[in-house]
């Protein structure tokens, strides 16, 4: 895959151009990030074929066809809130289940074990339940990251999971370690399946991060 | 591209010809325009923008469903997949072209017999 900057910039533009003036919509944003993946691939092999830049771009412009329809289609899309609604209610859905699943399962976790530290004398069974709080962190990232906002659409779901799973395996790291000082009571030996697990996670989400594209919604 | 085939003529069959290369695979936009010139053996390109509107109706009816692939380079390709219904569609569009093939044909090149 391409990754020429120059390219994304002016196929970015050329679609902008295209899709003027037709209303924000979920579908409008997945419909032209779909455009613009495949018109730099195209682009991308006129330049293999030996054209320039300008007319690469130029020729898989033009070669698209006629838009008008897609166009169209688009802009009655931005223009009906209501059938804009019903795209997104699925997805809003789950988001919402999400987030109260995942933050009561983060209460629970951190009040049993609570319940549990003051009632049992062995630290280690009463840290258990910690383990709920991991899950829960998971799913509430998942939830919270796919969910559409008014400033924002919602992020790919695989992306999404991803992050969920980046987080979750933070979380689990300082599960371990806090499960391991529990038994054995010495923070260095804590400390190092934590780093692990830590590690990982801060290098995938970093990489995330890094590699992000805008979701912001233009009019808003 | 050599011959022409009218639009009117290659725009009911615009479905069945995309059912096609997805029932040999998933794929995504740019890769099934490429597919469709090779199924073609380069002599027919069917414009991206149809494919594109064909694709949202597809999905609408039911006939495929659609999916991110996993690029997280911020190039991500939207993929295609056909649907049990849209192979149940895609086979009796293929039925339904051999008969019509058979009987345009027959229109359009016979010749009426008055000696019988």
């Amino acid at each position: 895959m391409m990754n020429n900057s120059s390219v994304d910039k002016k196929v970015k533009e050329r679609i902008n151009e295209l899709f003027a003036g037709v209303g924000s919509s979920q579908a409008l944003f997945e419909l032209k990030e779909e455009l613009s993946t495949n018109i730099k691939e195209k682009v991308a092999d006129f330049q293999s074929r030996g054209m320039d830049e300008q007319q690469s771009l130029q020729e898989a412009m033009i070669s698209l066809g006629d838009l008008s329809e897609l166009v169209e289609e688009m802009r009655q899309l931005g223009q009906n809130q209501a059938k804009q609604k019903v795209y997104s209610t699925r997805a809003a859905q789950i988001s919402t289940i999400g987030i109260v699943v995942g933050v009561l399962l983060i209460l629970f976790g951190g009040l049993v074990c609570t319940m549990l530290f003051f009632q049992t004398s062995e630290t280690i069974s009463a840290v258990g339940p910690l383990i709920f709080v991991v899950l829960g962190g998971a799913i509430t990232t998942y939830s919270v990251l796919t969910r559409e906002t008014k400033k924002c659409y919602g992020m790919n779901k695989i992306r999404a999971t991803i992050y969920a799973a980046a987080v979750g395996t933070g979380l689990f790291g300082f599960f371990v370690s806090i499960m391991t000082y529990a038994g054995m009571g010495k923070i260095y030996t804590a400390i190092a399946p934590f780093m692990v697990f830590f590690m990982i996670s801060v290098g995938v989400i970093l990489y995330l991060i890094l590699t992000e594209v805008d979701r912001k919604k233009e009019n808003s | 591209m050599a011959g022409k085939i009218s639009t009117d003529l290659i725009r009911g069959h615009t479905s069945t010809i995309i059912l096609n290369v997805l029932r040999q695979g998933d794929s995504y936009g740019y890769a099934i325009y490429k597919q469709i010139i090779a199924l073609s053996d380069n002599q027919y390109e069917l414009k991206e923008a149809t494919l594109y509107t064909a694709f949202r109706r597809l999905e609408k009816e039911g006939y495929i469903l659609s999916y991110w692939g996993d690029e997280t380079t911020g190039s991500r390709r939207k993929y295609y997949r056909i649907t049990e219904a849209g192979s149940q569609f895609y086979e009796q569009s293929q039925k339904d072209w051999a008969f019509a093939k058979n009987i345009l044909d027959k229109l359009i090149n016979g010749g009426l017999n008055h000696d019988e």
